[in-house]
């Protein structure tokens, strides 16, 4: 086959080497043209979306892991050179996990002083006066991520709220955004499966929250972070530690790689060849037709959805008497840590699914990252 | 689904159902003081069967999960009115377990009705016909020939074993798509299926092209309706790959009991049914069934029904869960038996009908297809053709086809789609021409509708 | 043949969480092929330096799906992937993808 030696030209530019083959268009460009590509789609999705007004506070949800770093890096920029005029903040959320998110909280503080964003950090222990790893001590590693999920996703809207952000943004990408239509169809959550494919949710809640990365692809994120040394924390949660194994990440993973037969040819001429102004057959294409399927779902209007009202307790917005967390609070604070649990879960069968018999759960961020 | 200790596997292990199977009543644990935990919980009287997965492993007994699993098949029929007294039903027979089973109901459902049909005094209410078709794939599938040969034989017992009415078997050779005055129809269709590269791609397209070939036979011979024994197993694998696939949109249309879009109405009376209860159905009565030995695929249809499978390892409800899930879809407005206005139907009939057709008034119409597997396309996938007036043909069927057949089937340069399209069968290239025209009548219809005041529901 | 590997995105944790290593591969040849091709590369790997868990690095003879690897900072599905030939001071770098948003 082709060693390595024969050094490719950019497809772009023609005149440095390629560094990568894009996965959307299988383009094989160089850094610099992966650059601009990655920050001008990125760009146009915001535009032709209006996710954003002149003026806005807007809150960057940081983990301190890729997705949110590279986010937090290129909206700065785009901020910067296109003018928006919008007011950036970081926003992370501290659960309380000794040897996980105090060193990946590390990794965020650093990061509001290369990119000059303002940092916020809400805690757990502030705003629920239990942190993860007392949760944890009480009621072991099962069902922790439900308690880490619905808690973190009112921090970070109350840390939105503190900072008086119009707008919360998320690191959530394309195969993330697949992965969730597919649970959502195995899981039977139709009220999730219908908004889940949405660049914009929650807008008739607290503070809209936004996925300017709906669009774009794990490995161009990673590759990005990696050209230009961001600096960003990967370590997994150590309350569940195998939490990216599922199947469903795995099955999508496995869609990529099929390639048409002649695919491997169309590497070679992909640059030359674009026939009927359609893009080439390359299998990468799988995480945006998931993506274009949830988007085209008509949801039957007879179906119920959940009534939107507010929490009795917090007035955080519930479709229950009292909102997810305050009956997960209720239960911890009176020793009572099942209390809650599991009433949510829609399908049959679905308790099971954690507590996972070979190791192997079909969902593979549990850690409230699925929950839009 | 645990064996219970030291008594031996009664009944939770899959190596003891072949003794189950041959004896179903007479299992050894009758004597067992524990046995009442594994009585069948609808006659209580009998020892569960199991092995069958789905929601209802391990509660019934043989006689009860049979009558059960054909209930579920009755409800299916009389509740989306697929089969009425006066129709001539096609059933769609490939000789796998589930067309087998739909088969079997079908002749079982047929056999009831001439019994009552005798019985009845005045002998109003006719029997409704059966018709078996078998579509010979060998041209453009590596089916070795002797294994074709023996196919055909266990499917000529199969059938003229049934008891009667007769029913008429159909050996179609999948070619039969092109007109029957060509008699290069074999050579044109090998010429066809080569141009498609894409594993997927050629799967899809041979689905197509089998819908096409029972559409023809079904009209040929006068037939009003086709079975097709797809089974929640089958719909589920549909859902997902239909959903990675990007046809979010037309999915809908794919999973419903009827399928009205084609000339001839499609019903999946085995929608409710699951895979392992269709094996188990013909393990216990001994049906006959036949496989045909096809290469390993690596193809989209063939991951993702791995992927399923081992879901529905994993928790026996997946695979109804993902059919509830995707039912919440709006189907359209084909996804129903068309109703009779024929004054000869039976008044009886009509009302059924009319009774269990106002269940889906929310539908989507949709007014345009893709020619190449029939699905409706979605808007943004309709192509504005005043731009297109100057366009070869094959170019203009290539736009007119939905993104997924585009991207999973159609060569991308046009010179392979120029063959292809030589190539395609009349009636394909006959609804990419209607599409066109339609798209007129459209333009004109809309015309209409805004100069008329309030609409009006035939249809 | 002496090579710098570097492992990235949570796969450090997998070789005593160390992201650097420089190492002497020594490889057999194969059918007069005297090349090192990734391939090789990887089975070296596997067997010299993952000390837990394989399968998050691994799957079948090549990478699991979402691990990227570039050579001398070029994604190797530009050079032919597993087909990649290495030389003397090359670079490789491991990536995982599926770790942490």
């Amino acid at each position: 086959m082709e060693g390595k030696r024969s050094v490719r030209m950019c497809c772009l530019c023609n005149e440095r080497r390629a560094s990568l083959s894009r996965p959307k268009t299988l383009e094989q460009i160089c850094r610099e043209c992966f650059y601009l590509a990655f920050e001008d789609e990125i760009h146009q999705i915001i535009v032709s979306n209006r996710l954003f007004i002149r003026g806005d506070r807007v809150a960057i949800g940081a983990s301190g892991g890729k997705d949110s770093t590279v986010l937090a890096y290129v909206l700065s920029k785009l901020n910067r050179i296109h003018d928006y005029g919008l007011h950036l903040f970081l926003l992370s959320v501290d659960e309380g996990i000794t040897g996980y998110r105090d060193d990946s909280l590390e990794t965020v503080h650093r990061n509001q002083i290369q990119y000059g964003l303002p940092l916020k950090v809400v805690s757990y222990k502030d705003l629920y006066g239990w942190t993860m790893d007392e949760i944890v001590k009480l009621i072991g590693l099962k069902n922790n991520c439900t308690f880490c999920g619905v808690f973190r996703r009112q921090a970070l809207d109350r840390g939105a709220a503190f900072l008086k952000a119009d707008k919360l943004v998320t690191g959530h990408n394309a195969d993330d955004i697949a992965e969730t239509v597919l649970l959502n169809i195995l899981r039977g959550d139709i009220a999730r499966l219908s908004r889940c494919s949405s660049i914009i949710t929650g807008e008739d809640g607290p503070i809209p929250r936004c996925k300017p990365f709906k669009y774009t692809y794990e490995k161009e994120i990673v590759m990005y972070a990696y050209f230009k040394k961001l600096d960003y924390f990967s370590t997994e949660c150590i309350y569940s530690p195998n939490a990216y194994r599922g199947f469903a990440r795995e099955f999508i993973k496995d869609l990529e790689r099929i390639r048409s037969p002649f695919s491997s040819l169309f590497i070679l001429f992909v640059c030359l060849f674009v026939i009927h102004n359609h893009v080439i057959a390359y299998r990468p294409r799988a995480i945006l037709d998931i993506i274009k399927s949830g988007e085209n779902f008509r949801i039957s209007t007879t179906t119920k959805m959940p009534e939107q009202g507010t929490c009795e307790r917090c007035g955080y917005i519930s479709s229950q008497k009292w909102c997810k967390a305050c009956v997960l609070l209720d239960g911890l604070n009176r020793g009572l840590p099942k209390l809650g649990i599991g009433r949510s879960r829609v399908a049959i069968g679905c308790k099971e699914e954690n507590e996972s018999h070979g190791g192997k759960s079909i969902e593979s961020k549990q850690c409230g990252s699925l929950d839009f | 689904m645990a064996c219970n200790g030291a008594g031996g596997c009664q009944s939770g292990c899959y190596k003891d159902e072949e003794t189950t199977c041959d004896q179903p009543t007479t299992a050894p644990s009758e004597t067992d003081s524990k046995s009442s935990s594994n009585l069948c919980i609808k006659c209580k009287l009998n020892d569960v069967v199991s092995g069958y997965g789905g929601i209802d492993e391990g509660r019934f007994c043989a006689d009860c999960f049979r009558s059960n699993l054909f209930g579920k098949f009755r409800l299916a029929v009389t509740s989306n009115a697929m089969i009425s007294p006066t129709d001539k039903v096609l059933v769609a027979f490939s000789g796998g377990p589930s067309s087998r089973v739909a088969l079997q109901f079908v002749h079982d459902l047929q056999e009831r009705a001439h019994k009552n049909f005798e019985a009845s005094r005045d002998r109003s209410l006719p029997v409704f016909g059966v018709g078996v078709v078998f579509i010979d794939e060998s041209s453009v599938l590596p089916i070795p020939s002797h294994e074709m040969e023996e196919a055909v034989e266990v499917i000529n017992l199969i059938v003229s074993s049934l008891a009667p009415p007769r029913k008429e078997l159909h050996f179609v050779p999948i070619e039969t798509v092109y007109s029957s005055d060509s008699s290069d129809g074999k050579e044109r269709l090998i010429e066809l299926m080569n141009v498609v590269s894409d594993p997927t791609g050629r799967e899809d397209m041979l689905l197509s092209l089998r819908m096409v070939a029972l559409q023809k036979v079904a009209s040929e011979f006068g037939y009003n309706r086709i079975v097709l024994g797809s089974c929640i197993s089958r719909i589920a694998s549909h859902v997902i790959s239909a959903t990675v696939k990007g046809q979010g949109y037309s999915l809908p249309a794919d999973i419903q009991y009827v399928d009205a879009r084609w000339e001839i109405p499609v019903v999946l009376p085995l929608r409710d049914c699951f895979a392992q209860e269709i094996n188990m159905y013909c393990r216990l009565d001994s049906l006959k069934t036949i496989k045909l030995s096809t290469c390993p695929s690596s193809s989209i249809n063939s991951l993702v029904s791995s992927f399923v499978t081992l879901l529905q390892e994993e928790n026996p409800s997946r695979e109804s869960t993902i059919v509830r899930t995707a039912g919440k879809l709006i189907p359209f407005h084909f996804n129903r038996i068309p109703e009779i206005i024929d004054g000869n139907v039976p008044l009886a009939t009509r009302r059924r009908q009319k009774r269990y057709n106002l269940k889906s008034n929310e539908s989507v119409s949709s007014e345009s297809f893709c020619p190449l597997c029939n699905s409706p396309l979605d808007k943004s996938e309709i192509v504005d053709w005043s731009n297109h007036n100057n366009c070869r043909s094959s170019d203009t069927f290539y736009t007119s086809c939905c993104s997924s057949c585009q991207f999973q089937i159609l060569p991308s340069d046009s010179t392979s789609m120029e063959k292809f399209y030589t190539d395609l069968p009349h009636s394909m290239v006959a609804r990419a021409n209607k599409v066109n025209n339609d798209k007129l009548n459209a333009l004109r219809e809309q015309i209409q509708d805004c100069l008329l005041s309030d609409g009006e529901d035939e249809t | 043949m002496q090579l710098t590997l570097e492992f990235g995105g949570g796969l450090e944790l997998l070789c005593d969480s160390k992201k650097i290593h420089n190492v002497n591969v020594e490889f057999e040849q194969q059918n007069g092929e005297d090349k090192l091709t990734m391939k090789g590369l990887l089975s070296w790997v596997r067997t010299n330096l993952i000390k837990e868990r394989p399968e998050m690095f691994m799957k079948g003879d090549t990478v699991r799906p979402g691990v990227l690897v570039l050579v001398n900072d070029c994604d190797w599905e530009l050079s032919g992937q597993l087909n990649t030939s290495l030389e003397e001071k090359d670079v490789v770098v491991f990536i995982s993808t599926l770790h942490g948003g």
